[in-house]
């Protein structure tokens, strides 16, 4: 199918997070500077048929600040890691946003009524004299333009020594996990003044620190399952039945080591950057630097499927390892009905895979091709000999310009793909 | 820590790799690494360690990496010992890349020396490709130039490995990341702190403190000092009682 552009949104600073609401009517963004932006998707509107699929600032407010902890000399980012949406229970949508080190469940409502015609003060809000009051009169409400407000209903804080790369909302709706590189912690979204650790990877020694958490998120059905991935590239699955420190997992999954590829970036790059449960929940998928891999949760010794993203990088991972673009955490995601994942790459390049047909398309965000309603056409990288007409060679790419983080809509193909400060949106048909 | 993808000259880039990384073709065993791609390593774990909290996941990968790099390296039949007018640990920097001074590192050190942290050549860090501007050694109250143990070993290539003393100072950032525990005294003694001596404190500096850790800290002490222990030592440091 093709893939059109539909609009792009510029954002002050860089954006580290993006996710979609459960029914892909709200669009979050954090960014570096601890803001979230949430967009709202158009409503159908026969005036502008073209209107529908884009997206349009809802709510803007500053999500954390940067803080300073004097007694370790040390500044805490105020950069937004991870945004998570609970699912919709009332008129009022929630959302856990956290930095490093402190996760916030804010509130966002809307306001378009309001009450006149109060007895003890006037419109202007000034008191009346009640001596003056006659007569009582019931306050009416007017319609008003719409207000949209944030406000910060919880506040989770000092659970976490090291830095949170994680958060994930349990499908009980009541919990959430929040991850750092070496703890895991349970929260009760009621609860803020603890929290139990359920995985502690820890070494009594930190000398023997070989390995870190790099990614966690529960079972999409089973209240009690959730997975963590490891810079080594292994995923424990944990059944919080079975203990309640579950550093023993139930299921370890990692696929053994091509002794034809080995090098000495072979750990680094099979550190998983993400890890991301299908919707059905039988399938997991992780990423690690070169590949994105599709696992069945009943098999633990190698994955299904494995999708190479950009395998022309394996022979400049020296060059990469030395401007640090080796641990570049890419993130993934899957469409609403499981059939197609999507990740990021170099050069603003983002690619997508259909399962089924096993088709994989390389597809650019950029401004060149950001005319509304244009098609976006395939990308090609040349690995070596002579380069194509529309190709581009490897030494080519521009290594800043990284998609780090998409996102799917959960019911349309609808994508969210975020280019460093910009917010492109991209469907597969045009009205 | 990112810096621009830089382009290097391809005969340059294939030497590289050719002695990082096994050809195409696969060979089972990586080549011998080059010398470049090991201070490359090194570079990036001082680099990582000089933050208060490093990115514990970069870090570890590096260490890692660097690990793989030492095994790799030939094995050196005996280490030369360190000359004796060497210091143990060179908590001053030089002035600068290039400084006059500077000790030249020649040839390939024992993994072991390696280890310690001990000796930086500043002006082969300035010219490695894509190294930041203005790279320069840790300073003088860094933890991580601590002493090398006593009696620690030469470089017997098959003696058993001792745990790595790169993150001898993570395990300073412990379970509260306080400094003030005493386990760090030793470390700063040969140190001349005495610019850093906090005698001007004002007492309004502890309500900015108060402030600024945040109304919205329910949560438990995790070890930070509480508002009595902080008003006693700010009264030891203005005088108002003796110690």
């Amino acid at each position: 199918t093709a893939c059109y552009f539909v609009s792009v949104l510029f954002t002050a600073d860089i954006i580290s997070t993006v996710e979609f609401n459960y029914s892909g009517d709200l669009l979050a963004t954090g960014d570096k500077g601890g803001r979230v932006v949430i967009f709202q998707r158009e409503q159908e509107n026969k005036s502008r048929p073209h209107s529908r699929g884009e997206y349009n600032v809802y709510s803007t407010f500053q999500s954390h600040e940067p803080e300073f902890d004097y007694l370790k000399s040390l500044e805490i980012e105020e950069k937004i890691n991870k945004i998570r949406w609970l699912p919709q229970q009332n008129a009022a949508h929630f959302l856990l946003s956290t930095n490093d080190k402190t996760i916030k469940l804010w509130k966002i409502s809307e306001r378009d009524k309001r009450a006149e015609g109060y007895n003890l003060k006037d419109e202007d809000g000034r008191l009346r004299d009640p001596f003056r009051i006659t007569a009582l009169r019931v306050p009416i409400l007017k319609p008003m333009d719409l207000m949209v407000e944030a406000s910060p209903r919880r506040i989770f804080a000092n659970a976490h020594t090291y830095h949170i790369n994680s958060i994930s909302v349990n499908s009980d709706h009541e919990t959430y996990l929040s991850a750092d590189d070496l703890r895991i912690n349970l929260w009760h979204l009621e609860i803020t003044d603890r929290s139990f650790n359920i995985v502690d990877i820890k070494p009594a020694n930190m000398e023997e620190l070989t390995e870190v958490i790099t990614a966690a998120e529960f079972h999409p059905h089973h209240c009690n399952v959730f997975v963590y991935s490891s810079s080594k590239g292994t995923i424990r699955l944990c059944d919080m039945r079975s203990s309640a420190l579950c550093d023993r997992h139930s299921k370890f999954f990692e696929e053994p080591e091509d002794p034809s590829s080995r090098s000495f970036f072979s750990e680094i790059i099979s550190s998983i950057s993400d890890v991301k449960f299908s919707h059905s929940g039988r399938y997991m998928m992780t990423r690690d630097y070169l590949s994105v891999k599709v696992w069945d949760l009943n098999m633990e010794n190698r994955p299904v499927e494995t999708y190479q993203v950009h395998e022309y990088l394996r022979s400049k991972l020296c060059s990469l390892y030395e401007n640090d673009c080796i641990f570049d955490k890419f993130e993934c995601c899957w469409n609403g009905s499981d059939s197609a994942i999507m990740t990021g790459s170099y050069n603003n390049f983002f690619r997508m895979f259909d399962r089924n047909t096993r088709r994989d398309i390389t597809l650019e965000a950029s401004r060149e091709s950001s005319k509304p309603r244009a098609i976006l056409k395939p990308r090609k990288v040349c690995t070596g000999g002579k380069r194509k007409k529309d190709e581009i060679s490897v030494d080519s790419l521009d290594f800043n310009k990284k998609i780090l983080h998409t996102a799917w809509h959960p019911m349309e193909n609808i994508i969210a793909v975020a280019a460093t400060n910009n917010l492109y949106i991209f469907q597969d048909k045009i009205n | 820590m990112l810096a621009k993808g830089v382009k290097r000259k391809h005969g340059e880039m294939e030497a590289g790799e050719a002695a990082a990384a096994p050809a195409a073709g696969g060979s089972p065993a990586p080549a011998a690494p080059s010398d470049s791609l090991f201070n490359i390593s090194m570079l990036k774990l001082h680099q990582s360690l000089r933050h208060v909290e490093p990115n514990l996941r970069y870090l570890v990968l590096v260490a890692n990496t660097l690990r793989r790099i030492q095994d790799q390296m030939p094995a050196e039949a005996e280490a030369p010992p360190p000359p004796p007018g060497r210091p143990p640990a060179a908590p001053e920097p030089p002035a600068g890349p290039g400084a006059a001074g500077c000790p030249d590192r020649r040839g390939r050190p024992a993994p072991e020396d390696e280890l310690l942290l001990s000796s930086w050549d500043a002006s082969l860090c300035a010219s490695l490709p894509g190294a930041p501007e203005g790279a320069e050694p840790p300073g003088p109250a860094r933890p991580q130039d601590a002493a090398p143990p006593d009696g620690e070993p030469g470089g017997r290539p098959d003696a058993p490995r001792p745990p790595h003393p790169f993150f001898g100072s993570l395990e300073l950032l412990g379970s509260t990341g306080s400094l003030l525990e005493d386990s760090l005294e030793d470390i700063f003694e040969d140190i001349d702190t005495s610019m850093y001596d906090c005698d001007v404190w004002s007492p309004t500096s502890l309500a900015g403190f108060k402030a600024f850790s945040g109304a919205d800290e329910e949560g438990e002490d995790g070890g930070r000092l509480d508002m009595n222990d902080l008003d006693y030592l700010m009264d030891v440091l203005v005088g108002t009682h003796a110690l």
